[in-house]
């Protein structure tokens, strides 16, 4: 089958596409540490206690997600428009960080400054949430909100799970 | 006559390929320095892919260092039969995906409004110059995604359908999707 024009030009890009991609910071810091704690952890002798702790965790954020979970679900399973969607993913994120930080509390942070990082993030989602009062369905700024919550969590995650330690 | 060049070519792909060899090795017996130069040999093409499929530069890295992580650990289940190459690229994309779905899977279960913001870009940036790259990160997620694998990573629909958790004709259809959006990005919208 002849190719058309389009075809043939898709093909030559496919084939001169560069088959590598420099990432932009140093990505084996991270992972070496990451290595390194998995490695630490399962040679420590209180190998018992750390899983009793790790289940406790475990049943605790189980728990709390039900009780809190719980009233959304039969506003969720709607199909959620406007103001109404924008309330249902806002409480739905303060649930999801609620259960992080509980998750994460007593553990030692990666850096000084991220509750600071997350008031930021906290001011652009408020921004976020004003334009909607706007215009509700706008899908674009849902989105940003959507992202803004992301790196929250995202945030949360990285300053007390080592393997994302950006270094 | 002897091809001096293809010769050197040749030599030089199987010193690399022995040379990756004895790295594998070596980091299988739980050597950190060998799994390190590994690293380092194959770092950039595990980001493109990874950058590829995500379309996020932080999302592509942490993804990354999640790939070599796990990598570490698999490491012990490579038995040589396939090229290794092969067989990162595969453990790149299940992980990937795998990370993007535990980072994203709420949001877009909850509220489908991915599948919108590609045509928003789209009417602000339309332009037959763009490379390639730019208009992959421009596709929708499962478009993107389905591009990738079978486009650029060789997989058949049916392994990227069960990669993906989605059917097959589905697979097909967003690979057609794709391809109709870089249609008309690349200017050839009237045919």
């Amino acid at each position: 089958m002849v190719m058309n024009k389009f075809e043939q030009e898709l093909q030559q890009k496919l084939d001169s596409l560069s088959r590598e991609k420099q990432p932009q910071r140093d990505l084996w810091k991270g992972i070496e540490l990451s290595l390194e704690t998995n490695t630490t952890e399962r040679a420590a002798s209180g190998f018992q206690t750390k899983h009793l702790a790790m289940a406790a965790t475990v049943v605790l954020v189980a728990t709390l997600s039900w009780f809190t979970l719980k009233p959304m679900r039969p506003e969720t399973q709607q199909n959620l428009t406007g103001q109404s969607l924008v309330q249902a993913l806002s409480n739905q994120h303060q649930q999801q960080m609620n259960a992080l930080l509980v998750k994460f509390e007593g553990q030692p942070a990666m850096t000084q400054n991220w509750k600071q990082q997350l008031q930021e993030l906290d001011s652009a989602a408020s921004a976020i949430k004003a334009a909607l009062e706007e215009d509700p369905n706008n899908t674009a700024l849902l989105k940003m909100l959507q992202n803004v919550y992301q790196q929250q969590m995202m945030l949360v995650e990285r300053v007390h799970a080592p393997k994302w330690q950006k270094i | 006559m002897i091809d001096a060049h293809a010769s050197v070519v040749d030599a030089s792909e199987a010193f690399l390929q022995a040379k990756e060899k004895a790295l594998i090795q070596t980091a299988q017996k739980g050597d950190r320095q060998a799994y390190h130069a590994l690293y380092e040999m194959h770092v950039k093409r595990v980001y493109a892919l990874c950058y590829r499929l995500t379309s996020d530069q932080a999302l592509a890295e942490d993804a990354t260092q999640e790939v070599f992580i796990q990598l570490w650990r698999k490491l012990g289940n490579f038995d040589g039969k396939s090229r290794f190459t092969t067989w990162l690229h595969s453990v790149t994309a299940n992980v990937t995906v795998s990370y993007m779905r535990k980072q994203r899977g709420w949001f877009q279960r909850m509220f489908n409004i991915e599948e919108s913001v590609a045509e928003f870009e789209l009417a602000e940036s339309s332009s037959a110059e763009v490379d390639l790259e730019s208009y992959i990160v421009r596709l929708p997620e499962r478009a993107r995604m389905v591009f990738v694998l079978h486009a650029i990573e060789g997989y058949r629909h049916e392994e990227i359908a069960d990669m993906l958790n989605i059917a097959l004709g589905t697979s097909k259809s967003q690979f057609h999707r794709a391809k109709q959006l870089m249609k008309e990005w690349m200017g050839y919208g009237d045919e």
